[in-house]
């Protein structure tokens, strides 16, 4: 035997008609801002990526590095600290934006 | 050849595809219009602003959808928290009660042989209380459905459902 249905449940499911649309649709979309292409993101960053990598070939000395002396380095000496500090500098944005550009987004 | 809300969404979050997403508003839009409008005390207006902030939250999220819960238990989980945060700023409007400050509201003498009608009666509930049977007992959700939405637990959900419904009971004379 089926048990009788609770009347609030009756009166709600009775008052429970359906809405009309009344342009509603319509005036959401009109307000839909446009969608942010998921690849535009990692495009634009792999590709100041590859151009920060192109330029750091250009810039920094990589062919005649001075020897990564620890010697040296403890006595400050400012021609091996700040090249060997730029190109860490560089390598580390470059390693950064790339790992930015390949992390899928949440 | 009708598609699935899923294969909607899929077409929305593939191509940004406007009328797949037009057609996941006009099916929805009933329930989240007509919960929203109690919400808001009959306030259509207030209530179809709501709405529409639901539907452009729903195109700016969709890609955190994860389909763990059905689609509308997401929808109307959006649509709670726009009316909780327009609650903050719009106490005027909205019962302040959403933000668990009520008090009760004193109930009407059904001796004096009133008999509201059913949406003077949802008024007279406490936000939560409203809420909770609006979902479950005019929308069809669970009760685990419901906690996830009000981010209740559920035997909070279902304390507010039996309150609710007594006060109903008692309003309407029934």
């Amino acid at each position: 035997m089926n048990t009788p249905e609770d009347p609030i449940d009756a009166l709600l499911r009775g008052e429970n008609v359906y809405h009309s649309d009344n342009g509603f649709t319509a005036r959401v979309v009109r307000q839909l801002p446009r969608r942010r292409r998921n690849w535009l993101r990692p495009a634009v960053m792999l590709a100041a990526v590859i151009i920060g990598a192109a330029l750091a070939w250009w810039w920094l000395p990589l062919k005649n590095m001075p020897a990564l002396d620890f010697s040296k380095l403890q006595s400050l000496d400012s021609n091996v600290l700040s090249t060997w500090l730029a190109v860490l500098v560089v390598m580390g944005s470059l390693a950064w934006g790339t790992i930015t550009a390949l992390r899928r987004e949440e | 050849m009708s598609f699935t809300d899923t294969d909607l969404i899929a077409r929305v979050l593939l191509s940004g595809d406007q009328n797949a997403f037009a057609e996941l508003v006009r099916r929805h839009q009933s329930p989240v219009r007509a919960f929203l409008t109690r919400m808001t005390r009959g306030d259509a207006h207030l209530a179809d602003d709501l709405a529409q902030e639901t539907f452009l939250k729903v195109w700016q999220k969709l890609h955190t959808y994860r389909g763990s819960a059905k689609f509308s238990t997401w929808l109307f989980g959006i649509a709670f928290n726009e009316l909780r945060s327009a609650a903050r700023k719009r106490s005027e409007l909205l019962s302040a009660d959403l933000e668990e400050t009520a008090k009760e509201k004193p109930a009407i003498d059904t001796n004096q042989g009133l008999r509201l009608d059913l949406a003077a009666a949802l008024e007279r509930l406490q936000a939560n209380e409203r809420a909770a049977i609006l979902l479950c007992c005019q929308n069809g959700l669970s009760h685990e459905e419901a906690a996830q939405i009000l981010d209740s637990p559920v035997g909070t959900v279902k304390t507010h459902i039996l309150r609710g419904k007594e006060k109903l009971k008692r309003l309407l004379s029934l």
